[in-house]
């Protein structure tokens, strides 16, 4: 980018605020992300890091907060005076996609429709060029060969491969992942890391919530330490050698 | 004693004639409930409280209820009350409908909480609607799980069909309670209808089994693609 040349802001987090019964959850997040951004998001169990990647793409609602896509406000506000005037979730999800910890393949179709549901039902594309799309999709993820298997055929990362396929297949805007290795064997974390890694490159919009400390380092343009609801921390690559908040260098500590 | 097995040939095609309003009885009360079961499973599931309620109070009533007190009830106890006079017939269909629907509204819905709540997430997270979501995704999942328990409801209504002799419908236990009272021949005609129901109950059984294996219930075979 340019000098003067401003990056276009792709996810803008105001006050975020989210209470499950009296648990107050998330307690006034502020997160921009720019078009390009890897942001990497770790900090300790508990912590708010699944609600809060959750609440950008609205899976779960804020109280309290602006959450803003490209622009349009999608939350409640930050004193919650939004109201009506908030966009449906549904076009949101037209800009955001999400790759879980659980891959959450759907079980009853094969890997092709999986990918091609999307484009078939929220799109409206018939279905032979959403299955050509599809297909490209999967080659990047390296499962062409894998079109017509069902998900329960597949190993955990070519599941986890798959979702990223499918979260890809719309042409979002932006990717969030929830700690996407974190349910694999160890031996098949690398390859979806290195999905990645490749998604990275290419420029993709990115926000990781991760405990891959190694990962994090080699991709975070942003990385966000946060604890008990709160952002602690965030910078540049430096907070993983020199963090200012003696929580954040704990907690590098306790995980490296 | 001796089994008199030219009694039971002579008699045989009455009681078959006699079967199908059975199966015809039996089958389509069924089906109605199947419609009436997925109609209040997602009434309990649905935004709105009255619907929710309404459907709550009805599984609860009719999941209750005797089937022989209901037919009873709907036969002469409804005509005395409201002046509506049902034919045995309607009254046979509308009993087994009310009480296999009620059930099988409960097995549809924990069918449907039976999918795990990922999948709604992730059709939430493509963008789908939430009758999209339902549709492709949780209803295809959810039917492979109700299906050996909604099997079970037909061969209930099956057998439990055999009640409405008591208000005359003309089903096969009817006609064999007149046969046996003008022969007297009550075993051999008692035990024609008993291998008559096992008979059915077995067909269903294998179409069922069959079924099962096709959606992948037992097995691990996935269902064909449904996009
Ligand atoms: N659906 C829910 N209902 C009630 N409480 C919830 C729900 N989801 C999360 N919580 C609570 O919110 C808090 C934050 O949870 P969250 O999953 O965001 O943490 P996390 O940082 O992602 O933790 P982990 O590293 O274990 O994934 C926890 O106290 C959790 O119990
Ligand atoms: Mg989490």
């Amino acid at each position: 980018m340019g000098p003067g040349e401003q990056a276009e802001t792709v996810i803008d987090l105001r006050g975020i605020q989210k209470w499950f019964d009296d648990n107050h959850v998330l307690r006034g997040v502020d997160l921009t992300v720019t078009r390009g951004e890897h942001v990497c998001v770790f900090g300790p169990s508990g912590s708010g890091k699944s609600t809060l990647l959750r609440t950008i793409n609205l899976l779960e609602e804020p109280q309290r907060g602006s959450v803003r896509i490209l622009g349009v406000e999608y939350g409640p506000g930050v004193d919650g005076e939004v109201g009506r005037g908030r966009a449906p979730a549904k076009q949101l999800r037209q800009h955001v996609g999400m790759v879980f910890q659980q891959f959450n393949l759907f079980p009853h179709m094969t890997v092709l429709d999986n990918v091609a549901i999307a484009l078939r039902r929220v799109r409206g594309v018939d279905r032979a060029e959403a299955e050509e799309r599809a297909a490209r999709q999967l080659r990047r993820v390296g499962l062409l060969q894998k079109v017509s298997a069902y998900p329960s055929q597949l190993s955990g990362g070519q599941q986890q491969r798959v979702a990223i396929a499918r979260a890809l297949v719309l042409d979002p805007d932006v990717m969030l992942f929830d700690e996407p290795t974190s349910a694999l064997d160890p031996e098949l974390v690398g390859e979806v890391l290195g999905a990645m890694r490749d998604l990275a490159e290419t420029g993709m919009t990115m926000v990781v919530v991760t405990h891959e400390m190694g990962f994090a380092r080699e991709i975070g343009d942003q990385n966000v330490f946060m604890d008990e609801g709160v952002i602690v921390e965030q910078g540049g690559r430096e907070i993983y050698t020199d963090s200012r908040e003696a929580r954040t260098r704990d907690f590098i500590r306790a995980v490296l | 004693m001796t089994f008199d097995t030219a009694l039971v040939v002579e008699r045989l095609p009455q009681m078959l004639a006699a079967t199908r309003l059975t199966l015809g009885v039996s089958l389509l009360a069924f089906v109605l409930a199947v419609l009436v079961g997925l109609v209040m499973a997602a009434g309990r599931r649905s935004r709105l409280v009255p619907a929710r309620a309404l459907s709550f109070v009805y599984v609860n009533v009719f999941r209750g209820a005797a089937l022989y007190v209901l037919v009873i009830w709907l036969f002469n106890g409804l005509a005395v009350a409201t002046g509506i006079l049902l034919s045995a017939l309607t009254v046979g269909v509308l009993a087994l409908t009310l009480l296999n629907s009620a059930y099988l509204a409960e097995v549809f819905r924990a069918a449907i909480s039976g999918v795990d709540h990922g999948q709604w997430e992730a059709g939430n997270a493509i963008g789908l609607s939430r009758w999209d979501v339902f549709r492709r995704v949780v209803a295809p999942q959810a039917a492979r799980i109700a299906v050996p328990a909604t099997g079970n409801h037909l061969v209930d209504a099956l057998k439990d069909s055999s009640i409405l002799a008591v208000i005359a419908v003309p089903e096969l236990m009817f006609v064999t309670n007149g046969i046996a009272q003008t022969t007297f021949r009550p075993f051999e005609l008692y035990v024609t209808a008993a291998g008559i129901y096992l008979a059915i109950v077995f067909v269903l059984s294998w179409g069922l089994r069959r079924l099962e294996r096709r959606l992948g219930v037992s097995g691990t075979r996935p269902v064909a693609p449904v996009v």
